[in-house]
């Protein structure tokens, strides 16, 4: 039974501490690009994503983590994105995505 | 005979202070110059390419015959004052010299010249140069009154908006408009009181000696000739530091163009000449569509340029952008727009770090075999339909075809330049040649303009030859590989940015087209085509924005009433298709419906 594949995972079940998050650069996120609250989570953006076809990168969850105040590997993990724009494109809500990568990058990273 | 008077005073500085200030910038600039430009000019410097800068000098700089053909009403404004004013410095001298033989005369002895030698008409001859001089101070009042009237009605002009300027501007600007009106009542008095002159100075001195009291003359005379010297003073000291930069920063910024001095994508020193040679005409706000479309009316050529010198280049106007080039295209200085802004963008930090796409190492996801190679790029991936029907065009031609990326492939690096990651842009750059150099193709054809402008420009790629993919079928067409129908259907086409001002392909997909129906034009084509607002390099525009520009665009394209719009790129496609009711459709889609046998 457990050798049973059927092409997807289950996330292992975990909790986020907004109480205890730092918010600070989530929130300046925000305040910098107020349409990343119109995403409905939707996941466009993760199957279309250049990079994430080619490695589990997962631009959706980063995103939605971001937001909720869990920076850690971050920037890390954006840096495998390529900033070909394929997500802004499908994007349904229209939300502005490579300069949203372009800012958590500037406020999360070094630069 | 001397010619030493206390008004002189202020012209002498501010002459001095001009010519030390335009010679430590030059200098400055040169010796900071990269080791590789330098080598530029040490190799051309003896050229014939000296030579035809000098006459692209005259034609420039003096009498501005590029801003003649993009605006006559502007080239005739600054001709005048340009070639205007150097003529009168020129014949002043002349007539200094047919006054005094070959005798030394100060500088100050040539421009004030009227007053040191007020008595006239001694011969014909000179009395000829009154004339010549007088009609030279006409023209150049002429030119100042136009741009007087240009501050107040810019459509005078033929240009919907002029700039705003910076305070440097404003004190050079306002002492060069009453310059020439000073210079002219001042030799009117001149006249007045010692008679002679021209017909314009002439006559208006002998108007005020018949009007104004001799005494109240006598009072006013030598104050005239101290408003006219510090008025140049002013000019002249404000002048390195204003917009006027440009009429010094133009001359040698055409040799090293000459000499093959070019931008590129890190920022160097030879961009001082590019920023400073902009005269701030203004030409590059009517092409914008951010301004046309958008109303955003800060971050046009003009006022990046002016940012970007005085050091206030903000992140947000470096790249709100669309890098369409319709503005670069039209600037009668041919600053380098694109490539300035782009390197505005290099990041301090832009070394991407140790790990950063180690992922790409031993990936190949290519399919098939063959010497012809298809890369489809990212944005054709969002295109299924014009994928398929490239394959339908390579099967029905009979190639054996490579494909690069149908399964998934890497970025072509571009994206990633646009947004002044250079560094982190070679990776994917290397990673891409290597595959391309793996599969020993000859032929590699992209159905992207984007991936094909980096292919082309920063790519080494060197026996590998690099097409569009209309470029291809216009070939396959041609060699008779490729049998296709025509028909009635009337096509508009719409030149995408990269491939048409970008790499001058504007030919291949008409023909293309026109084999296959009938092409109509749009109001705006081929170096004027509008951009679909969609462009990569704009990161600061919203979705909304870009839906208008691509809205404007697609009423014109469809007002030609024909039977389809075509696009030769993904991107362009994505965003007519949002805003036409109809879809738009690929060259190769198009193409591949009419493919016989
Ligand atoms: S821009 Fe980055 S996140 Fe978006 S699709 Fe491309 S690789 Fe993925
Ligand atoms: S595609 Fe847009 S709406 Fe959907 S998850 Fe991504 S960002 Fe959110
Ligand atoms: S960039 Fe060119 S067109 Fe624009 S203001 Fe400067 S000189 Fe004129
Ligand atoms: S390149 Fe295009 S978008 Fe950018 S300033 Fe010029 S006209 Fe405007
Ligand atoms: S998508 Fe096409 S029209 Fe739009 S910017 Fe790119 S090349 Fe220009």
């Amino acid at each position: 039974m457990r050798n049973l594949n059927f092409g997807y995972g289950i996330s292992r079940p975990r909790a986020i501490d907004l109480d205890n998050n730092d918010l600070r650069k989530s929130n300046d996120i925000i305040a910098e690009m107020p349409e990343l609250q119109a995403c409905i989570g939707c996941g466009s953006c993760t199957a279309s994503c250049t990079a994430g076809n080619l490695t589990d990168f997962n631009f959706r969850k980063l995103h939605t983590a971001v937001r909720r105040g869990e920076y850690k590997g971050a920037y890390e993990e954006l840096n495998k994105c390529m900033l070909c724009g394929k997500c802004r494109l499908v994007c349904p809500r229209g939300i502005n995505t490579r300069a949203l990568i372009m800012l958590i990058k500037r406020k999360l990273g070094d630069f | 005979m001397t010619f030493d008077a206390p008004f002189t005073i202020p012209f002498t500085v501010g002459c001095f202070f001009l010519l030390v200030a335009i010679a430590t910038k030059w200098i400055i600039w040169l010796v900071r110059l990269p080791r590789t430009d330098k080598r530029l000019i040490r190799r051309n410097i003896l050229s014939l390419e000296t030579l035809k800068g000098v006459w692209e000098v005259i034609r420039e700089s003096l009498l501005h015959v590029r801003i003649f053909r993009v605006n006559p009403m502007l080239g005739f404004m600054h001709a005048s004052l340009a070639f205007g004013w150097f003529l009168l410095i020129l014949v002043g001298w002349i007539e200094t010299i047919a006054y005094l033989g070959m005798e030394w005369v100060p500088l100050q002895g040539h421009v004030f010249f009227k007053y040191f030698m007020p008595v006239n008409g001694i011969t014909e001859h000179i009395s000829l140069f009154e004339q010549l001089m007088d009609a030279l101070l006409l023209v150049v009042l002429i030119g100042v009154a136009m741009a007087w009237f240009k501050r107040l009605r810019s459509k005078f002009m033929g240009m919907r908006r002029t700039t705003k300027h910076v305070l440097f501007d404003r004190i050079a600007l306002s002492a060069l408009w009453f310059i020439f009106p000073t210079r002219l009542i001042a030799e009117s008095m001149n006249a007045a009181l010692y008679g002679g002159h021209g017909f314009l100075t002439g006559s208006i001195g002998g108007w005020m000696a018949n009007t104004i009291p001799h005494e109240t003359l006598v009072t006013l005379y030598d104050p005239s000739w101290w408003v006219y010297s510090s008025l140049l003073c002013l000019f002249f000291v404000a002048l390195p530091f204003s917009r006027y930069m440009h009429i010094f920063t133009e001359i040698p910024l055409i040799f090293l163009r000459r000499w093959k001095l070019r931008p590129t994508a890190q920022r160097k020193s030879y961009d001082n000449f590019e920023v400073e040679a902009c005269s701030r005409c203004g030409i590059c706000i009517d092409p914008c569509q951010l301004q046309e479309d958008l109303g955003i009316n800060d971050t046009q050529s003009v006022y990046f340029l002016r940012d970007r010198r005085y050091n206030m280049l903000s992140l947000k106007i470096a790249n709100n952008c669309l890098m369409c080039g319709r503005c670069e295209t039209k600037c009668p200085v041919g600053i380098n727009l694109n490539t300035l802004r782009l390197n505005s963008r290099a990041k301090r930090r832009n070394i991407p770090h140790e790990g950063r796409y180690k992922y790409l190492q031993g990936l190949d996801r290519s399919s098939g075999n063959g010497k012809v190679g298809f890369f489809a790029g990212c944005m054709t991936s969002l295109t299924p339909g014009v994928q398929r029907s490239m394959k339908e065009i390579f099967d029905a031609a009979g190639d054996d075809v490579w494909y690069a990326d149908s399964e998934g492939g890497v970025c072509c690096g571009r994206p990633l330049m646009l947004s002044g990651e250079t560094d982190a842009a070679r990776k994917m750059m290397e990673y891409n040649s290597d595959l391309f150099r793996k599969h020993g193709i000859t032929t590699l054809v992209t159905s992207c303009p984007i991936c094909l402008r980096v292919f082309k420009e920063n790519y080494d790629l060197e026996g590998i030859e690099i097409v569009h993919h209309t470029e291809y079928i216009d070939r396959l067409i041609a060699s008779g590989r490729l049998h296709v129908e025509g028909g009635n259907e009337s096509y508009t086409y719409h030149d995408p940015c990269e491939l048409g001002r970008g790499l001058g392909i504007y030919d291949e997909p008409r023909r293309v087209l026109a084999a296959v129906g009938r092409i109509i034009e749009p109001q705006h084509s081929r170096r004027d085509a509008l951009c679909c607002g969609s462009s990569l390099a704009n990161t600061v525009i919203d979705d909304g924005q870009q839906l208008r520009i691509a809205q404007r665009m697609t009423r014109e394209l469809e007002a030609t009433g024909c039977d389809v719009v075509v696009t030769a790129c993904p991107l362009c496609n994505k965003a007519v298709n949002r805003a036409s009711s109809r879809p738009a459709e690929d060259v190769a889609e198009v193409v591949a419906k009419k493919i016989t046998k």
